[in-house]
């Protein structure tokens, strides 16, 4: 079974983006961070196989934290749910390292668009 | 030049429709214009996000108190009339702005950085404050009003 990290300040948006991943069907083990400091920490104990993060989060943001992550070598596939979803956003999204970046509001159908080639 | 003008009632109404169906509701059809004359809120709540594109914006949206615990109850699956705590009102409002600003602000030819949104009883400071555009719109019959200000800095 997968194991991944969802990041985010929301619970709310925690939640919405479990409950469409297991929409989508995938049967993962999910654990949570509520903001980017949080999450390095839990993605360094726990090396998981995937990372879904938010952008905009207190005390690291999502980008900060991908970038944290590539500078001490650590290659976990990493991609960006978000609410800024601009061209901008994305260019400098996959310039970090970032696989996809879902924007909000999303559906489990462009879950599985985005995550099923990162799978295959 | 602030790039936030361009921002019209169109877009803000198609965005925030988009976001409903898809994030609140799974299903479009229950956010719909407001047509019933003049908004008014007996228990106003208030949620925004900022963002920094040149002179600075803010993507304001007010409903009553019970409007937004329903749109937390909905965005938590949690039954209707199951009690929703401060602290999940202000989460779910909050991430319905932000989703709603960070979309809005996609659609600037400049972009910027958009802030955590904030959650209050009271409406944000109006200083410094200049009205772009506003919707008034119905979520499932009752007032949700979305306003597009630009934020002049002082100095």
């Amino acid at each position: 079974m997968l194991r991944v990290v969802v990041a985010d300040d929301s619970r709310v948006m925690r939640q919405i983006v479990i409950r469409t991943l297991r929409q989508a069907g995938y049967d993962w083990e999910i654990s949570e961070a509520a903001d980017g400091e949080l999450a390095l920490d839990l993605i360094t104990a726990e090396q998981p196989d995937l990372v879904l993060s938010d952008w905009n989060m207190p005390n690291m943001t999502g980008i900060d934290l991908l970038n944290a992550l590539r500078a001490r070598g650590d290659d976990v596939p990493f991609g960006f749910v978000t609410s800024e979803g601009a061209p901008e956003m994305r260019e400098q999204a996959e310039a970090a390292g970032a696989l996809f970046l879902i924007a909000k509001p999303f559906s489990a159908d462009s879950f599985r668009q985005v995550i099923d080639p990162v799978l295959a | 030049m602030n790039s936030l003008p361009a921002l019209v009632a169109v877009q803000i109404v198609a965005i925030a429709e988009e976001v409903f169906a898809a994030m609140v509701d799974g299903e479009p059809g229950h956010l719909v214009p407001w047509a019933e004359g003049p908004v008014t809120f007996a228990d106003p709540v208030h949620a925004w996000v900022e963002m920094n594109v040149e002179l600075g914006g803010r993507v304001l949206l007010t409903t009553d108190a019970g409007t937004a615990d329903d749109l937390a109850r909905a965005l938590l699956g949690m039954d209707a009339g199951e009690p929703v705590s401060e602290a999940d009102l202000v989460d779910a409002f909050g991430e319905v702005a932000n989703v709603v600003g960070g979309n809005l602000k996609a659609l600037l030819p400049v972009q910027g950085k958009l802030t955590i949104p904030a959650v209050s009883r009271k409406s944000p400071s109006a200083a410094g404050a200049v009205p772009i555009d506003e919707v008034a719109l119905a979520w499932r019959g009752r007032p949700l009003v979305i306003s597009v200000w630009m934020i002049e800095k002082e100095g």
